[in-house]
């Protein structure tokens, strides 16, 4: 039986009806067509589909989307614009902290959450905290960058 | 990758959630966090027809230094992790990635019972007790060594939800160690141990190793071998964790 779902979106409330077993990362991929919220492994481990729920970094692949019943969720789509981008994409983009972009929103996400939680960002310990998301292009160096650059100009 | 279908109930007292799973038994499943749970679905190694969310379940949530509710998220301790027993401020980290702390609960590892979880060996270390209840049996409280039967496997009946589990208070002086080795920080342990020394007594046990958490003892320990890592490359990392932690909580 379908669940009633009211949740926000990047700022916006939207209401669906779903089936429990879809995952929150389908809910916005098919469902609202925010396809910027990237899936790799389904199971936990690449960290692709991470987003904001009520701004803590969450794999949306390991969430029913009725968990997110009442929540607030951000995705990349919900971070920045063309033309508006939040100082981390800014540093993202300066550095070069991508080459095929599919880990992207994901490490964006994480970095996000890094950022506000207000804890200092070492480079020492930047590699750790990273551990979860995958970077199949190996790219690691200049995404270090990026977010350090990002957390020093806060 | 996807679930098969479920149906989905999200109880808001422990009266509702206990009803639920006395009236479906063998076919629901009561969810955590479900960092272990949703993707054993999307793999279709669980197909409950009944899936209960106890995310609303007030009597389930909350902490002290000796006791925490089932659905505590491992972040939520992390946060106050000055307040907990320092052998568990320790362990935190190492329990997923902060991603998966976030969502991720004590009871749900608990159930879970991963025999490459932090939770279980904690729970056996600090001689915890594992409090349960069902309508069928009622309440009861059961220690860690009673709970854990195998690997996925506790003594949980289908219809009895892990309420909270709890340790004897952490006397001043006592003294500990922990240590795990894995691929990446934060996946799951190829080998893993942990210390006390309170009150004189030596407590060790040996994780991500065997089929279960074990206590550390004359008779060496039981070893198993996957595609993460071989039997004979598990002993020998047990072993050398052991002594270490033996060490360190012994210094």
């Amino acid at each position: 039986m379908e669940q009633s779902l009211r949740v926000k979106v990047n700022g916006q409330a939207v209401k669906r009806e779903v089936p429990p077993r879809l995952t929150l990362a389908d809910f916005l991929r098919d469902r609202l067509r925010l396809t910027g919220t990237h899936l790799g492994c389904e199971h936990g481990v690449c960290g692709a589909c991470t987003v904001l729920l009520d701004g803590d970094a969450v794999r949306a692949c390991l969430l029913l989307a009725v968990q997110a019943d009442g929540r607030e969720v951000t995705t990349v789509e919900g971070m920045g614009e063309p033309g508006r981008l939040t100082p981390l994409q800014r540093a993202f983009l300066e550095h070069g902290a991508f080459q095929c972009g599919f880990c992207t929103p994901g490490f964006l996400a994480t970095g996000e959450a890094l950022l506000r939680s207000g804890r200092r960002l070492s480079r020492a310990e930047l590699p750790d905290l990273l551990a979860g998301n995958l970077c199949r292009c190996t790219g690691y160096g200049p995404i270090v960058d990026a977010i350090l650059e990002a957390a020093g100009s806060r | 990758m996807k679930s098969a279908p479920f149906e989905y109930a999200r109880p808001t007292t422990l009266t509702e959630a206990l009803d639920l799973l006395d009236r479906h038994g063998e076919d629901c499943k009561p969810l955590a966090g479900g960092q272990s749970l949703v993707p054993l679905l999307a793999m279709r190694l669980a197909r409950p027809s009944l899936l209960v969310d106890l995310d609303r379940v007030p009597e389930l949530r909350g902490f002290s230094a000796e006791r925490v509710g089932a659905m505590a998220t491992n972040a939520q301790l992390e946060r106050r992790a000055g307040d907990l027993p320092p052998v568990i401020a320790a362990a935190l980290p190492h329990i997923g990635h902060f991603q998966i702390r976030n969502r991720g609960t004590v009871g749900g590892s608990l159930a879970h019972l991963d025999p490459a979880g932090e939770w279980p060996a904690l729970a056996l270390l600090l001689e915890a007790e594992l409090t349960v209840e069902s309508k069928r049996l009622g309440r009861r409280t059961l220690s860690a060594g009673q709970f854990m039967r195998g690997p996925m496997t506790t003594a949980l009946g289908a219809d009895e939800l892990l309420l909270s589990v709890s340790w004897p208070r952490w006397p001043a002086g006592a003294r500990w160690a922990f240590a795990e080795v894995a691929r990446r920080p934060g996946d799951f342990a190829l080998a893993g141990a942990a210390c006390t020394v309170i009150a004189g007594r030596t407590r060790a046990v040996v994780f991500a190793v065997g089929p279960l958490p074990q206590l550390a003892g004359d008779g060496g320990f039981e070893v198993t071998g996957d595609l993460h890592a071989s039997a004979a490359y598990r002993r020998e990392v047990g072993k050398r964790l052991l002594d270490r932690v033996m060490t360190q909580a012994a210094m």
